[in-house]
């Protein structure tokens, strides 16, 4: 039998490196992502962000709205989508489920969930059922299943199987060495990640507003279309507060599930 | 009360890299145990030796069917479970109690919750998913915990107990069941030498008493002689010895580890 073909070492170098320089050429070709774009272009930037100030605060009680149904679409999609996520990451996890065809699939439908953006699934969702921050919700709550349901699959991949293995050896059936073998072992896992994601959601529900899914990012892109430059620096500093808040909130209960202290 | 026929296992491994053929097939295996034949008496403390990697925790294993062994048979009292189904399986589990050197507790949990899944065996799946266990089986958790010292203990958490606490904790859970076997696998390994004395004295206790089987994994010579009616050597997966504690002559302990002069290691001063 023949020995297999090896690529010397150097030769092995140099062919990774010119593969590399040719996807950043084929890269800032497309993009027009050069210097000289970049210093052409910033005298408008400069003239942009000088309009923006001082920030228009006389519409800042009229943000609020906007602010609670961004975070209503958040709290919505963030729930659903961990319910759902949940029962299916047992599915998905190699060491919970022994048939293939079933993980293969789960795995499959987490990766069609997530590797579609949020904002291409608000587009698709706004077609099919209409305006307003439901399509939004719809849109959140499908992309963290796939999120999250990976997230929580993986988490259970990686248990310590040791722990599972001494629960079997009770005498204990399938669903309840999954239940006090594996499930403890994740249950702050979930609570960490399922927290983490309601920041996730919220930064991305501010977006989905620009494709007509409601909220704070649909104020945003009115004030843009309208060159209200001022609005649009007073609705950034409102969703930048908002979004630092909820993390500090977020930060805080994970922290108390997870080490049982203050954050 | 255990009988062990022929029993051999090998580990799946990942091929070695440039491995062809023939090799590469073998290459994909890795020896754990080789025809192992073994006997255990009701009531009988049998412990193993072996340097690590000798296939000491993979008997065990397999002896419960944690792991189903590649080939050979394993009896519990006269009946083949090897070729019973995993819903069989379970219920034979039941009967045989496993402690480990990493105490395989939950550690968010408190002690008496712990000793509580000991009874999961006995329990229907709808009523302990929403932990409701019956008033025989919280009684039975309590007297095992008490029986062990833990009492006091009870409502703490495990992660709050030291190691020795663990492992009571982890008796007690194995008490709970009824189990007629304990499969002990290197129990006191992560101990200090005074709680191994108190840990294996208790393992002792309740064997002698609940006329249980013990087979346990030990390291240090001196301790399995002392708690062993039985010893078995293992090396590279065969069994390479077996002899009453008191029989065990130098020959078997050269089978047993090799030529060393490490012997303080295994605690042979004194022997």
């Amino acid at each position: 039998m023949t020995p297999p073909l090896r690529i010397p070492g150097k030769l092995r170098h140099i062919t990774t490196l010119l593969v590399v320089a040719a996807i950043y050429y084929w890269a800032i070709e497309g993009t027009d992502s050069n210097p000289v774009t970049f210093f052409r272009g910033f005298p408008h930037i400069i003239d942009y962000i000088e309009r923006m100030f001082p920030p228009d605060l006389s519409i800042l009680g009229g943000l609020m709205g906007p602010v609670g149904e961004t975070l209503q679409m958040a709290i919505m999609g963030t729930t659903f989508g961990a319910i759902i996520a949940l029962p299916l990451s047992f599915l998905a996890a190699r060491n919970v489920m022994p048939y293939r065809p079933v993980y293969q699939a789960t795995r499959t439908l987490f990766d069609l969930c997530r590797g579609i953006n949020e904002i291409i699934w608000a587009l698709i969702f706004v077609a099919m059922v209409g305006l307003g921050p439901f399509p939004g919700v719809l849109a959140l709550t499908v992309h963290l299943v796939g999120a999250l349901g990976r997230y929580f699959s993986e988490a259970i991949e990686a248990v310590d199987q040791e722990l599972v293995v001494a629960v079997a050896s009770t005498g204990a059936n399938r669903v309840q060495t999954v239940y006090y073998g594996i499930v403890p072992q994740v249950r702050t896992l979930f609570i960490g990640y399922t927290f983490y994601y309601l920041e996730h959601c919220f930064r991305a529900a501010t977006v989905l507003g620009l494709v007509g899914a409601g909220g704070i990012g649909f104020e945003l892109i009115t004030s843009v279309k309208l060159f209200k430059s001022q609005e649009v620096l007073t609705t950034l500093i409102v969703m930048v507060i908002t979004v630092i808040l909820i993390d500090r909130l977020s930060a805080f209960v994970r922290m108390r599930f997870i080490t049982g202290v203050e954050g | 009360m255990i009988k062990i026929e022929g029993l051999s296992h090998y580990y799946p491994v990942r091929a070695r890299r440039g491995a062809t053929g023939a090799d590469r097939d073998r290459s994909k295996t890795e020896l754990a145990l080789r025809d192992i034949y073994l006997d255990v008496a009701r009531g009988e403390r049998m412990v193993i030796l072996g340097s690590s990697g000798s296939g000491k925790s993979t008997l065990l294993r397999c002896t419960n069917l944690s792991i189903r062994p590649t080939a050979g048979k394993v009896f519990i009292d006269g009946r083949e479970i090897t070729s019973l189904s995993n819903k069989e399986v379970a219920q034979v589990r039941r009967q045989i109690g496993v402690i480990s050197q990493h105490f395989n507790l939950v550690e968010g949990a408190a002690a008496f919750k712990n000793v509580l899944l000991g009874r999961l065996g006995y329990v229907g799946t709808v009523s302990s998913l929403l932990g409701r266990f019956s008033e025989e089986d919280v009684a039975i958790a309590t007297d095992c915990l008490r029986r062990v010292g833990m009492e006091k203990y009870a409502q703490k958490r495990v992660s709050d107990l030291s190691g020795g606490q663990k492992q009571r904790v982890a008796v007690a859970r194995a008490m709970a069941q009824h189990a007629r076997i304990i499969l002990a696998d290197e129990p006191v390994s992560s101990l200090d030498p005074k709680l191994m004395k108190e840990i294996m004295n208790l393992i002792q206790e309740i064997c002698v008493e609940e006329k249980m089987t013990l087979v346990a994994s030990l390291h240090l010579l001196e301790l399995a002689k002392t708690y062993a009616t039985r010893l078995v050597g293992l090396r590279d997966g065969q069994i390479v010895c077996e002899n009453t504690p008191e029989e065990l002559t130098d020959k078997d302990i050269i089978d047993i580890y090799g030529e060393t002069e490490d012997w303080v290691l295994y605690g042979k001063r004194g022997f």
